[in-house]
């Protein structure tokens, strides 16, 4: 359309950005890589070797990902009910007030979040009490300090992340269509099948993706609710940084990890992709 | 519409179900507000008797107070670099004809798809292997790297919606590019640009693994926090605890409320 005074030129904008990511992000990525390949002989998958010959980090990595993995999909299943009850059962005018009910502790601290939870759990907790007073008899829960209470701590994060992606897409969703569908003879079900459920996938996928990655690297709930003894990969990290110093295992298990994203994210990009190129045909 | 797809019994089990989440996610938090008013070393039930013990030792503890100060600046430094470099960004990704779009747009919101205690352990790597110290400058460059994409994401939203004529009509009287975007486009956003500041202040704020990654010595309030639960209980960690959950609920609130609400008044403008 316009002239040379109407196009923009986006360099000037766009540089300031553009360089703090290369320089804190892209440039880091790529010296982590060249450090867990560098051993003492040179070039080598040494450190990969290393890390899946030691127990201690396989199990620790078989954590992560069961814990994960575990985390996202009980978040996801939840995450439908709630959304659709804000989306579909709250008038229009209230439906963000509710969402803002199941996110505001999303705003507050993580670690903080995670430790309100020992109060709870622990053997002397609220729970515990709760029974005491109910039966009498005292009971030691056992809850705290196991797997459990992690996969239960990051689900609820998960939860709360995947309501939150899910009402996006289901509010978006043409009432039209739902009308249109009831007044042909469409059955609820149907009509939760045929129409919500494809058109609610979208932010339902996004919510699970973004769920697995923050669960994956997450040290905090693994500490304060799983305990120390049976650590996930980024609890190992931390004490590395902070302790041993071996900064080529390190850089290993960042790959690891990250190579452990992208593979459980694959399917989902995926999917992603075909979706939108289904769309643009 | 709502009669067509839930029948009063589904109704009925939806509402219940989203009574039940709320309690469990409220119960932990207003449990620990009941505690930092609980007199007693240990925290166990029953509440004994009330007391402002905790908060008065709180705000006696230096190395909180401290902390808290590092913090407040961090964040709000961090929010500000962040939404300034936001907004260039995401007006350049909007209104210009940026090469490799996809690409260039992909990195500058790739670290929001990456878990966070990577981005950490890369910066900590490199300033390893260049030689530089850990200090605060670092955090709050990694800290704004990691609130960047949020700025892109929420602001260039909100620059879509602007039609690219009202620029054009002021250029065409004689404003400069500059002048435009500062005295008519900057206007329009200021709600977004608002909320987008609170948003990122909180999440960086509340930041842990690059803080505890890039620093040695100086100490902010999520790493404070941290060496509290995990080296031992102090009693007033519940105080603590409240007065962040207070703090950082505010400022997340009125991000979120600006955010909803601003986008339906958006809507019905256009219906």
């Amino acid at each position: 359309m316009g002239g040379s005074s109407n196009t923009i030129n986006p360099w000037p904008f766009l540089l300031p950005a553009l360089l703090l990511c290369i320089l804190f992000f892209l440039i880091p990525t790529v010296n982590m890589v060249i450090l867990s390949l560098t051993t003492e002989n040179g070039i080598g998958l040494d450190n990969f070797k290393l890390f899946f010959s030691t127990p201690h980090l396989t199990q620790a990595l078989h954590r992560s990902i069961t814990l994960a993995i575990s985390a996202t999909i009980m978040g996801s299943v939840v995450a439908w009910p709630l959304a659709y009850f804000i989306v579909f059962c709250v008038n229009k005018k209230w439906r963000p007030l509710f969402l803002l009910a199941i996110l505001a502790p999303f705003w507050t601290s993580f670690t903080i979040r995670a430790f309100s939870w020992q109060l709870v759990l622990s053997d002397n907790g609220v729970i515990a009490w709760f029974i005491e007073l109910i039966t009498g008899m005292s009971v030691t829960l056992g809850i705290l300090y196991t797997m459990n209470a992690s996969i239960f701590g990051l689900a609820l994060f998960c939860s709360m992340l995947t309501t939150f992606t899910l009402y996006g897409a289901l509010v978006s969703i043409d009432t039209k269509l739902i009308e249109a569908a009831s007044n042909l003879g469409a059955k609820p079900f149907n009509i939760f099948k045929d129409i919500i459920f494809p058109l609610g996938l979208p932010g339902w996928i996004a919510g699970i993706f973004l769920s697995f990655i923050v669960c994956v690297g997450d040290y905090a709930v693994p500490t304060l609710l799983g305990g120390g003894l049976k650590p996930v990969l980024a609890q190992i990290m931390l004490s590395i940084l902070k302790g041993t110093y071996d900064l080529s295992q390190a850089a290993t298990i960042a790959i690891i990890l990250a190579m452990t994203v992208i593979m459980c994210g694959l399917p989902l990009i995926i999917y992603g992709m075909l979706r939108r190129k289904r769309v643009s045909v | 519409m709502n009669g067509l797809i839930v029948n009063k019994f589904m109704l009925l089990i939806l509402t219940a179900f989203f009574c039940l989440s709320l309690i469990v996610i409220y119960l932990p938090i207003l449990v620990m507000i009941v505690f930092s008013f609980n007199s007693g070393k240990y925290q166990t039930l029953p509440f004994r008797e009330p007391t402002f013990e905790w908060y008065v030792s709180l705000i006696a503890d230096n190395s909180f107070i401290n902390s808290f100060f590092t913090s407040l600046m961090m964040a709000s430094l961090a929010s500000i670099f962040a939404t300034i470099l936001g907004f260039l960004a995401a007006y350049a990704f909007s209104k210009a004809k940026v090469p490799a779009h996809a690409l260039l747009f992909g990195i500058v919101v790739c670290p929001l798809v990456i878990p966070m205690i990577l981005i950490g352990i890369g910066m900590r790597l490199q300033i390893v292997s260049i030689g530089i110290e850990p200090a605060l400058w670092l955090v709050l460059l990694g800290q704004t790297l990691y609130v960047l994409p949020l700025a892109v994401i929420n602001l260039k939203n909100r620059i879509d919606k602007i039609p690219k004529s009202m620029e054009e009509a002021a250029i065409s009287l004689g404003s400069t590019r500059i002048k435009s975007i500062i005295l008519i486009l900057a206007p329009i956003c200021a709600p977004s640009i608002f909320a987008t500041l609170l948003l990122t202040f909180t999440f960086s704020f509340d930041e842990f693994v690059i803080a505890y990654f890039l620093t040695n010595f100086e100490v902010t309030l999520p790493i404070r926090i941290w060496t509290s639960l995990v080296t031992g209980f102090e009693p007033k960690i519940n105080a603590v605890g409240t007065a962040v959950f207070i703090f950082s609920l505010t400022l997340g609130l009125i991000a979120q409320f600006i955010l909803l609400f601003k986008q339906t008044d958006l809507d019905k403008n256009k219906a």
